[in-house]
């Protein structure tokens, strides 16, 4: 984190430590050109994490560089207020000035130019994002919630930062102008060489646009890493719990197996004796000590519905508890016969929907390369 | 008519104005913004004015500023003016009783401009002094407005601070107020009504105006 690596790239790079006056931690990099979402429930940290970014905030532990510059380092004592970092912030309902037309929030970031430039500018910018020179001279109170958010960009861009911030952009369009939005944000990432942060709570906008994620919960950043990697490896139960993977259950890693590479898996329900339950014979990454109580999930791409007839001797008996048709896809919720009190839940779409109804007998096989094995967390990760 | 008196009221409207206005503004602005312990206690000393009665106020100012008093004292030995029964005194006065009149309203008008406006324009790059002048201000405009009409007004029509810390000297201290209550004492009842009814008229009109200009301004933006 530290040395030549921070002086000479344009990313941002950032690490945080406070318990006061809400507790906020963890270490973030975001290198030029890329998109990283931070997610997380309301009330993760999202928010005030973004507002440190800013310098609206500082924290009580904790630094920020920018483009190889210093913007916070609470143990050399350097704080750079927000007025003199080069961030662009779109605020999540805008804060766009009442008393200014459009053109005139977007000159209030070129103060530093004389009127004409700035007006100048500002139109250009306005331009860029789409606004027509009509609503360019209207106040925010007649503009489109969509409209409103494309003066915000353009009012972040005009200041030409180092570091661009969404702070959940999209939560008050409407889904129709959300499409046009999110283009306008793929375009500008392509134009713009500087780390985005995007914050949002909606994980499919944030799948769709981030190169990254960040997951957070109760102030803290849990785990980052490309959408796919988060979503095929959660650090533990709590992130697959928040990035929305359904099944995820309990088990007992029984260490190696004999194919090499392979471990064994003991699949506990909450009901279930040690006697009676399945073993699983999936990877291993040689990180789990024997007898270790786990967390596993399977991502629904390694659950398939067999025809109970056609059934191997490494499926399991499922039968269905529930099945909900909701249009062109099914929600369905599964009981195992080994397993008691384990439910798997599945999102089904296509033919063999069709056929599932609640009581009926399914075979269910599961793709042993797809499970993945965390250990429980025993101890808390606060610093 | 006494248009000395009138004349005389003006003016000390006009000057208390000048010299609360800037104070103000700084004062009202920082109570709607700070966090400061104790700010309750801020907030009450500076009601206080408006529920004491004038003439407890004006005996207090009399009692601290007077020739007999330290302070007063002190003033006329070093710069050689009095402080009460002239129109310094009076000014002092009244501006010390018109704090809340223009406070209160300035205060209420900075705490309804949302915290994320200021934030904008932190990140905007906007200095304090820009935030102030591009976009506190102008949000807090009718406020502001209605608080110099309420302050102007007010001090027209003050009597019984400016009757204990002045008197009644034609052309120094004796304001429209006492002007009127003079003429009802000698019992020139034409002439008081005249200036009561000027005052009336004039008071209306301007805090109707003020209502008026603070509305449009506020479905402006």
């Amino acid at each position: 984190m530290t040395g030549p690596d921070l002086k000479n790239s344009l990313a941002l790079v950032f690490d945080i430590d406070q318990t006061l006056p809400m507790p906020l931690q963890g270490s973030l990099r975001c290198e030029a050109g890329e998109l990283l979402a931070l997610v997380g429930p309301s009330g993760a940290g999202k928010t005030s994490l973004m507002r440190v970014l800013a310098g609206l905030m500082r924290p009580e532990r904790g630094r920020v560089a920018v483009g190889g510059e210093l913007w916070c380092d609470t143990a050399q004592g350097i704080f750079m207020p927000a007025q003199r970092r080069h961030v662009g912030l779109v605020f999540q309902n805008y804060a766009l000035m009442p008393h200014l037309d459009a053109l005139g929030n977007v000159a209030l970031s070129l103060l530093h130019l004389p009127h004409a430039e700035r007006i100048k500018q500002a139109r250009y910018w306005l331009d860029h994002v789409e606004l027509s020179a009509d609503h360019q001279a209207r106040r925010p109170s007649t503009l489109s919630g969509g409209q409103q958010q494309r003066v915000a960009v353009a009012r972040a861009l005009a200041r030409e930062p180092k570091l661009l911030l969404l702070d959940e952009p999209f939560s008050a369009v409407d889904q129709m102008n959300r499409q046009g939005l999110y283009r306008l944000l793929a375009d500008l990432r392509r134009e713009l060489a500087i780390p985005i942060v995007l914050v949002t709570h909606d994980l499919n906008e944030a799948r769709m646009l981030a190169d990254r994620l960040a997951v957070m919960d109760v102030g803290q950043v849990l785990q980052q890493g490309t959408p796919a990697h988060i979503h095929n490896a959660p650090r533990n139960a709590r992130v697959a719990e928040l990035v929305g993977i359904q099944n995820c259950f309990r088990g007992e890693w029984l260490g190696p197996a004999a194919a090499p590479g392979k471990g064994m898996l003991r699949w506990t329900g909450p009901g279930a004796t040690a006697a009676g339950a399945p073993v699983l014979t999936v990877r291993d990454k040689g990180k789990v000590p024997t007898g270790q109580a786990v967390n596993w999930v399977i991502p629904s791409d390694g659950i398939t519905l067999v025809d109970t007839a056609a059934q191997g001797e490494t499926d399991f008996n499922a039968e269905v508890v529930e099945a909900r048709h909701l249009g062109e896809i099914t929600l369905a919720t599964l009981s195992l016969t080994a397993v008691p009190g384990a439910r798997l839940v599945l999102t089904l779409s296509g033919a063999q929907r069709r056929w599932l109804a609640a009581a009926a007998r399914v075979g269910v096989r599961l793709d042993p390369a797809m499970v993945h094995v965390m250990p429980l967390r025993t101890t808390s990760r606060h610093r | 008519m006494d248009w000395q008196a009138l004349i005389l009221s003006l003016q000390l409207a006009a000057v208390t104005l000048l010299v609360l206005l800037p104070a103000g503004l700084w004062l009202g602005r920082w109570l709607a913004y700070t966090q400061v312990a104790g700010k309750s206690f801020i907030e009450a000393v500076v009601v206080l004015p408006l529920v004491l009665p004038p003439t407890v106020l004006g005996y207090y100012l009399l009692v601290s500023m007077g020739g007999a008093s330290p302070l007063g004292a002190w003033v006329q030995q070093t710069f050689g003016v009095r402080l009460s029964f002239n129109f310094l005194g009076l000014l002092i006065a009244s501006i010390i009783f018109n704090i809340p009149f223009l406070v209160q309203p300035v205060q209420r008008a900075f705490e309804a401009i949302p915290r994320q406006l200021g934030e904008a324009a932190a990140v905007s790059g906007l200095s304090t002094w820009q935030t102030f002048w591009r976009v506190e201000l102008p949000l807090a405009w009718p406020g502001v407005l209605s608080a110099c009409v309420l302050t102007f007004v007010h001090t027209l029509g003050e009597f019984g601070v400016v009757l204990m810390v002045g008197g009644s000297i034609p052309g120094e201290t004796k304001t429209i107020a006492i002007s009127i209550y003079d003429r009802v004492q000698s019992f020139d009842l034409a002439g008081a009504n005249q200036m009561s009814l000027l005052l009336l008229l004039f008071s209306l009109g301007a805090v109707g105006a003020s209502f008026f200009a603070s509305a449009r301004l506020a479905v402006r933006r």
